[in-house]
């Protein structure tokens, strides 16, 4: 029997956008294992019923996600997870999202539409992001400034376009958002270098 | 074309033959909520009570299910991969693992703090990660 293994920290990065746009391809082109799979159940006493309107009739639905690994060093892994379609399903699912380093959102630049919904997601938590065009069909027509109008991007938010098929672009994507963090962590220390941290009312 | 069992294991989903919620005779909620995808498992290679005395869990005590997540968490596995691996929903896959860790037989880490209400991930880990990618 081998001697007991020290199990490594873990983070995870999100990897959103709309249906078919490339998650897993991008989550399989970085990770050092085949994308796995896994469902989880969300029922929907955990939302409001309006939530679950037109999806299904049932009270509880299943919901997959592709996720995989990149192990950084024998004390930490990063796992990749490939959201589910549907950003509606996201707000079921805190698990999920709760303590995400950051996220990736891929763009396609015929339907950029498809990837608002994740942009307003990640805006509306607080998780830092950064936005990846994917142009493996080649058909990119359009210049950075172009999309970035197009997605209403904040000046600040890094945006890469490239294929998503291709490690080393996975791999420049994920350190975009790694320096984009870094960036964060540095100012943000600046502007409050002093901050006093106010009592929290109770509830 | 169709026969009628084959409609009702649809109902069923996961194409299980078993309900999931059979293997956890009937809990949906695990006894713990704090395990998260990514909270990491290692299987205790000797584990012992309070006491000090060995723990042999009986043969009543461990599913089938609970007996392959000790084989897979010999090296350290995520509540995800171990969903993934075994083929169980995560939150079925969550009160199996809550059984392990409450006998004494897994451990859990959780994962690192990166809330940004707390002040974000520390530069270390992000240089950590960002060196780690770099080799990608």
């Amino acid at each position: 029997m081998t001697s007991s293994q020290a199990a490594p920290a873990a983070v995870k990065i999100l990897i959103a956008g709309g249906f078919g746009v490339g998650k897993t391809t991008m989550v399989g082109a970085v990770s050092e294992v085949a994308p796995l799979r896994t469902e989880e159940y969300l029922t929907s006493a955990s939302v409001g019923v309006d939530d679950l309107a037109g999806i299904d009739q049932k009270d509880t639905t299943t919901v997959a996600l592709d996720f995989g690994r990149i192990t950084v060093s024998p004390e930490l892994v990063v796992y990749l997870f490939g959201t589910p379609g549907q950003e509606r399903f996201w707000f079921m699912w805190n698990d999920l999202v709760n303590g995400a380093l950051g996220g990736v959102v891929i763009a396609d630049t015929r339907r950029l539409e498809t990837s608002f919904a994740s942009i307003d997601f990640f805006e509306s938590r607080g998780i830092p992001f950064v936005v990846a065009i994917n142009c493996f069909h080649g058909h990119n027509t359009r210049t950075a400034v172009e999309i970035r109008a197009a997605l209403d991007l904040d000046p600040d938010v890094p945006l890469l376009i490239g294929d998503v098929r291709e490690r080393p672009f996975g791999r420049d994507v994920l350190l975009a958002l790694v320096d984009h963090l870094m960036t964060l962590s540095v100012s943000e220390g600046e502007a409050a270098p002093e901050a006093v941290p106010e009592p929290v009312p109770a509830g | 074309m169709t026969p009628y069992w084959d409609e009702e294991a649809e109902e069923d989903g996961a194409g299980s033959m078993v309900r999931p919620y059979t293997i956890t005779r009937g809990r949906t909620v695990p006894e713990r909520d704090d395990f998260s995808l990514i909270t990491v498992l290692t299987t205790v290679q000797d584990p012992r009570d309070e006491h000090g005395a060995p723990v042999r869990p009986g043969r009543h005590t461990l599913q089938p299910e609970h007996r392959a997540i000790l084989e897979r968490c010999r090296h350290p596995a995520a509540v995800a991969e171990v969903a993934a691996d075994l083929d169980l929903p995560v939150s079925v896959t969550k009160i199996l693992l809550a059984d392990l860790v409450a006998h004494g037989l897994l451990l859990a880490r959780a994962p690192l703090s990166v809330a940004r209400a707390s002040g974000g991930a520390d530069l270390g880990l992000l240089a950590a990660v960002r060196d780690g990618l770099r080799r990608l």
